[in-house]
């Protein structure tokens, strides 16, 4: 279908006036430059890739096999010692990975591990009923059940207990049976954390050896998936405002409820193991990590936030500081009791705590929303 | 990108501007003028165009995996957060029932082939593309696949849906029904301690591959994923060959999750406008003939319509009129959960049904005491509207003169005669699914690259199972917008009704029948230009 004028003739043929008319109203205004800034993209969109996803990735896999291990010794010396040994290491992989889901996106998706391993709620009648029915589990088999009978929160049930009263579980209270659950849950668990380290870094689709290594899609963007860097710092951005209004909006928020009269404990993450505000505040570090470009500790290399400084310096101290906020609300939660976040949705000052961070997590959220997001438009690559 | 855009488009600019000032004021050199603007004026009309939703184009999300997961910036707050609260019901991952804690979650199945709508449509997108490891020699689709088999009894052709002939809907395979449901809650089955977590059967996927060759000798490999079905439930193992699915009547049609932006756009096309562009027996002569489905519409059915048919919109074969009853017909059948549209178990009235309502003692009934369905009324509503108002990428790379050329050449190979670049979208006192439109989605110039009608694409796509009015070659032309943001938003996503091509390029070379001149023109384009077509196709 041909048209006799296109947008670009119809400009044209205005300039062409404009030229020979002498008028410099129109000639002028066609003239102005874009405001903007410039940022070279590159060395942040590196080490943001290498050195804090890559990274934390690798972080998880070793953490992840950790806890396989420690669930193979519960198994083969079931000991209060290795219990405890055990639930150590179920929250020490969740901290790499609640960091991690400040970038939610690739691999962890596209394989469907994010279901795999983090479905919530879990599915506590199946469970039990598996548990009543079968006489042994092994990991080829678990792999093919349902998401909500394994990962994170299938582990910690059968670790912690109901988490009611409670977080603390006893050897005499889990069968053999159960360890071999947990034990053959976590095997499929390290398997698909070794598949997403693998697809990040060897081939983003593990069965198609030429596929390309999933952090080249990101360092060299002109691709089938990342069109230009625009792309990749858009998707960082959206990655830390997504699990911002996840934490604020979703996690802490739902079971928080209107009032103290319509709380919802069921709706708590990690309410079994007691480590919701661990889980929180690793979330929003994780937004942290990404946004300064190094690990609380390291030395200072390159993030979001020189992209952010680039065009407004006072804008990037602003949101570091946001972020800090969030994180020293979201841990002021406990309060002096240290109550876990499922009894402090319950408590008159808890409550006032818990809206304390809320409101941190919103200010940030609609900074990056309305501050930072919007700094593409005015990017000059 | 977007500054980038507009820098180039100040360079493109001030170039053509720089000749066309020194031409325009020196009458000597006019006729050059002329010519040069001629070439221009002559660009397809679609070159330049950013905002394919017209004002319902994403902001800040066009350039990576959020692109389709945005809501159209111009909904009112209200809109926005019914749309906000949709987006909620669509992550949410449904249960067994009964589940005390969260009845609002129970109901799942107890057969399906996802727990939650996300599954199939990762990040709003099209699902990933099952893969084999290598030296496997095929594999179960379980939780990660997106794709699963429509199923019927071949009964012929349906020309015109009457009441007699129950509107030309598929004739179901006797205990199994329209779909076939590979996975299941714990006990779905009789025989659950053996194959917990199985539905009406095991469905395993292998491929096939074929190598095709350009004019120019440059060859490219094509891969067609192929389906057995084993321990059908309604048999014993040593006796499938009797099952009902395993007859050599049953047509199997397989169906990839899809990308859900834009929807409520696409529902707001007149019927006359699409219907204008149909050519049923082709009386251009152009080779494409392009016609309408006509479905049942279970919307205009609950009303009481008297003739309970409409234009189809919505799925591979257009065998959904609206967003509405797609929605919610994947709500009930995909996962298994019942809603007031469909208020009824998917294998309802089937002995697996029967079975499994004996042995967990009647409490997954589909219906509490009440009646009240598993998913309420305002669920319902809320996640259909979120599929109508996702907002719908913008372009990329406009400027870039491979992707200049690519619009042109898409125009002259004829890729347009189905992929009809735009439409205005109805005004006025219009509705979708049933209730009042929003205003967000009326009087919009959008680019959907779609006819929305029915074209027979040849023998090497067929799935030779009829859908409503449509016939077994028959698919119905995808909207391309967005479609080059596919990968950022799911990298292992694929194309086509099966995800059997892992590019753009495969998919092109998979069009026969009525695209077979284009895609014979496009394979003898020169190697440069194919990738500009594919360049301008992924700006898209």
């Amino acid at each position: 279908m041909i048209f006799k004028k296109s947008l670009l003739a119809a400009a044209v043929s205005a300039l062409v006036l404009t030229a020979c008319g002498g008028s410099s109203s129109g000639g002028e205004e066609t003239n102005v430059e874009p405001t903007g800034f410039e940022f070279t993209a590159t060395e942040m969109i590196t080490n943001l890739t290498n050195d804090v996803i890559v990274v934390g990735y690798q972080n998880l896999n070793s953490a992840a096999a950790d806890f396989l291990l420690a669930l193979q010794s519960l198994v083969n010396t079931p000991t209060e010692e290795n219990l405890l040994a055990a639930q150590q290491a179920w929250k020490d992989v969740r901290v790499p990975w609640e960091q991690g889901e400040a970038h939610i996106f690739g691999p962890v998706d596209a394989l469907s591990i994010d279901p795999h391993l983090d479905t919530w709620p879990l599915n506590t009648s199946d469970l039990q009923a598996l548990l009543d029915s079968q006489e042994s589990f092994n990991a080829e088999e678990l792999a093919t059940f349902n998401d909500d009978v394994q990962g994170f929160h299938t582990m910690e049930f059968l670790l912690f207990g109901d988490g009611v009263t409670t977080n603390e579980k006893h050897i005499t209270d889990m069968t053999s049976l159960e360890r071999e659950y947990l034990s053959a849950a976590a095997e499929v668990f390290k398997g698909y954390t070794q598949t997403l380290y693998d697809a990040w870094v060897v081939a983003n689709n593990p069965n198609i050896e030429n596929s390309p290594a999933y952090k080249e899609l990101l360092l060299t963007a002109n691709n089938d998936v990342y069109a230009s860097q625009l792309g990749v710092v858009e998707e960082l951005i959206n990655g830390m405002i997504g699990i911002v209004d996840e934490v604020g909006n979703g996690k802490i928020a739902e079971p928080f409820g209107s009032s103290i009269a319509n709380i919802d404990t069921s709706k708590v993450e990690s309410q079994y193991s007691w480590n919701s505000l661990a889980d929180f505040t690793d979330n929003i570090r994780g937004v942290q990590n990404v946004y300064r470009g190094e690990f609380l500790g390291q030395s200072d290399k390159s993030g979001i936030i020189d992209f952010v400084s680039a065009a407004d310096a006072e804008l990037a101290t602003r949101i570091d500081a946001e972020i800090v906020d969030a994180i020293a609300a979201i841990e002021a939660i406990a309060g002096e009791s240290d109550l876990p976040f499922r009894q402090a949705i319950n408590d008159e000052e808890g409550r006032v705590r818990i809206q304390t961070a809320i409101d941190a997590l919103s200010i940030l959220q609609t900074s990056l929303e309305n501050d930072v997001l919007t700094k593409l438009q005015t990017w000059q690559q | 990108m977007k500054h980038f855009k507009r820098t180039t488009l100040s360079n493109f600019t001030m170039v053509m501007i720089s000749s066309l000032i020194i031409a325009g004021c020196n009458s000597s050199s006019s006729e050059d003028t002329e010519t040069d603007l001629e070439q221009e004026v002559t660009e397809v009309t679609y070159t330049y165009i950013s905002q394919l939703g017209g004002e319902a184009t994403a902001i800040d999300a066009s350039d990576s995996g959020h692109g389709f997961s945005t809501p159209m910036p111009n909904l009112t707050a209200e809109e926005l957060e019914k749309h906000l609260k949709g987006d909620t019901n669509f992550e949410r991952a449904f249960t067994t029932a009964p589940n005390a804690e969260h009845p609002e979650l129970d109901g799942l199945g107890p057969v399906f082939n996802n727990q939650d709508c996300n599954s199939c449509h990762q990040r709003d997108g099209r699902s990933s593309t099952i893969t084999l490891v290598k030296d496997q020699t095929r594999v179960l689709l379980g939780s990660e696949a997106g794709i699963f088999l429509r199923i019927s009894t071949e009964d012929g052709q349906c020309e015109i849906p009457t009441v007699e002939n129950n509107y030309c809907e598929n004739k179901a395979v006797d205990g199994f029904g329209t779909q076939l449901f590979h996975r299941g809650v714990l006990k779905a089955r009789h025989d659950w301690q053996e194959n917990p977590f199985i539905g009406q059967a095991n469905v395993y996927l292998y491929y096939e591959y074929s190598t095709i060759s350009y004019p120019d000798g440059n060859t490219i490999e094509l891969k067609k994923p192929i389906f057995t079905i084993e321990k059908p439930y309604d048999v014993s193992e040593q006796n499938s060959d009797n099952s009902a699915i395993l007859q050599a009547n049953v047509r199997y049609s397989p169906r990839n999750g899809m990308p859900i932006f834009g929807l409520g756009l696409l529902e707001a096309i007149s019927d006359a406008d699409i219907l204008a562009l149909s050519d049923e027996d082709d009386t251009d002569s152009d080779g494409i003939s392009g016609r309408p489905n006509w479905v049942f519409d279970p919307v205009k059915a609950i009303n009481n319509d008297p003739m309970p048919v409409s234009l189809g919109r919505f799925g591979w074969k257009a065998s959904t009129p609206s967003v509405r009853v797609q929605s919610l017909a994947a709500l009930r059948g995909d996962m298994g959960i019942t809603n007031p549209l469909f208020p009824e178990e998917s294998i309802a009235n089937t002995a697996m049904h029967e079975s499994y309502l004996s042995r967990t003692g009647f409490i997954d009934t589909g219906r509490d005491e009440e009646g009240n369905t598993e998913a309420t009324q305002a669920f319902s509503d809320e996640v259909v509207f979120y599929a109508e108002t996702l907002a719908v990428p913008a372009r990329r790379n406009i400027y870039d003169e491979s992707v200049i050329a690519g619009a042109q050449l898409f125009s002259q190979i004829n890729c347009t005669g189905c992929h009809q670049p735009d439409f205005i979208t109805a005004t006025g006192d219009i509705q979708v699914g049933g209730l009042a439109a929003p205003e967000a989605i009326k009087g919009q110039r959008i680019y959907p690259f779609s006819d929305m009608l029915l074209h027979d694409l040849g023998e090497g796509l067929a799935d030779n199972r009829r859908d409503f009015t449509a016939n077994g070659q028959e698919w119905k032309t995808r909207p391309l917008w967005g479609i080059g943001l596919t990968k950022a938003v799911n990298p292992a996503a694929g194309f086509l009704h099966d995800g059997r091509a892992a590019t753009v390029e495969e998919a092109i070379l998979w069009h026969g029948g009525e695209a077979e001149q284009s895609k014979s023109d496009f394979m003898a384009l020169a190697l440069s230009e194919r990738q500009s077509l594919i360049n301008f196709v992924m700006s898209l």
